[in-house]
């Protein structure tokens, strides 16, 4: 019984996990991970884009999905994985999406136990919306 | 003859081409058809620029022409689920045998989403003072994800107007694609034709 609370205790402190949605899709998200809903990524060639530009950034922790980076045609969604080491900034990740040729409409970056919601506004500029400790948002 | 060289390879390089790709991308395209052998290359230097050049080769006059690319994205669309594009093209370069020169300009727009897409673009070219027409509607009968062959059946219309005529041609294309790589395959009875592009 003791070791079994251990380990519940251990499962407690070390996971940090939660869900959020896109286009009526839950996603899990998991510690040092981020969920980025991409306008106009409809087709395979536009994703593979996105792809090479985060394999060549120095942030994401390609152990994780393909690469480190997980892609969803159909919700129009990236999934990616994130270096434990890096406190990211997200205007980062709008940059490679954006080199790519496409726009951000809703970001989530859970990192430090911390799930945040950033929206980009009608000028373009990212804009964190909403904190949350590891509990869901919805769209 | 020469009109209708210049005109199929009007036809030919537009209709495949992505115009722009992301920034330092990379495209290397080949195309083959009855009428010529044409390679082309280039690179993005941003998100709605891309220069690059192209060998082409006339298979029946041995006749040989080194272009450059210039793609210009001026405006794209982006929503959800779908997107559209307006671009401006232009191209010059040499016949390497006699270094006569040619150039072109064209504007370019279109909107897919995952199963619909149509595309129109107006080119004008000098050698030939011709004007030329493509019109693309594509229909893809199902969607797939990131690691699966998408299909795309389209019928592509060709308008060319030149010394007061107006020539029309009809055919159909399959497109395949995956990931990086996508080939095409066009035949109207008459004139078949393969591509295979890929970006990295």
């Amino acid at each position: 019984m003791k070791n079994l609370l251990i380990f519940i205790l251990f499962l407690s402190l070390g996971f940090s996990q939660s869900k959020v949605s896109i286009q009526d899709k839950e996603i899990e998200i998991n510690e040092n991970e981020a969920v980025v809903e991409v306008l106009g990524m409809v087709c395979s060639m536009c994703a593979f884009g996105i792809g090479e530009g985060f394999a060549k950034t120095d942030f994401i922790d390609k152990s994780k999905f393909t690469d480190g980076v997980a892609v969803d045609i159909d919700a129009q969604y990236v999934q990616l994985g994130l270096l434990e080491s890096t406190n990211i900034n997200p205007e980062k990740i709008v940059q490679v999406i954006e080199d790519a040729g496409y726009d951000v409409n809703l970001l989530f970056i859970l990192q430090n136990e911390k799930l945040t919601k950033f929206s980009t506004d009608k000028l373009g500029i990212l804009q964190p919306i909403a904190f949350n400790l590891t509990s869901n948002f919805d769209n | 003859m020469l009109r209708k060289f210049f005109a199929l390879i009007i036809l030919f390089s537009a209709i495949s081409a992505h115009p722009v790709i992301f920034k330092n991308g990379k495209v290397f395209w080949l195309s083959q058809n009855p009428s010529f052998n044409d390679i082309r290359f280039g690179v993005s230097k941003s998100s709605n620029w891309l220069i690059g050049g192209r060998f082409l080769e006339d298979r029946k006059s041995n006749e040989t022409f080194a272009l450059i690319n210039n793609n210009y994205l001026a405006k794209r669309w982006n929503n959800r689920n779908s997107q559209a594009n307006l671009y401006l093209l232009s191209s010059v370069g040499l016949n390497t045998k006699n270094s006569k020169s040619m150039g072109s300009i064209g504007i370019h727009g279109d909107w897919e989403d995952r199963r619909f897409m149509v595309m129109q673009m107006l080119e004008y070219y000098s050698h030939s003072s011709a004007l030329v027409s493509n019109t693309r509607l594509a229909y893809s009968p199902y969607t797939v994800d990131y690691s699966k062959t998408s299909t795309w059946l389209i019928a592509h219309y060709r308008i060319e107007y030149s010394d007061n005529k107006y020539s029309y041609m009809l055919f159909p294309v399959v497109r395949l694609f995956k990931k990086n790589y996508l080939v095409e395959i066009g035949s109207n009875g008459g004139n078949t034709f393969l591509s295979f592009m890929t970006h990295f």
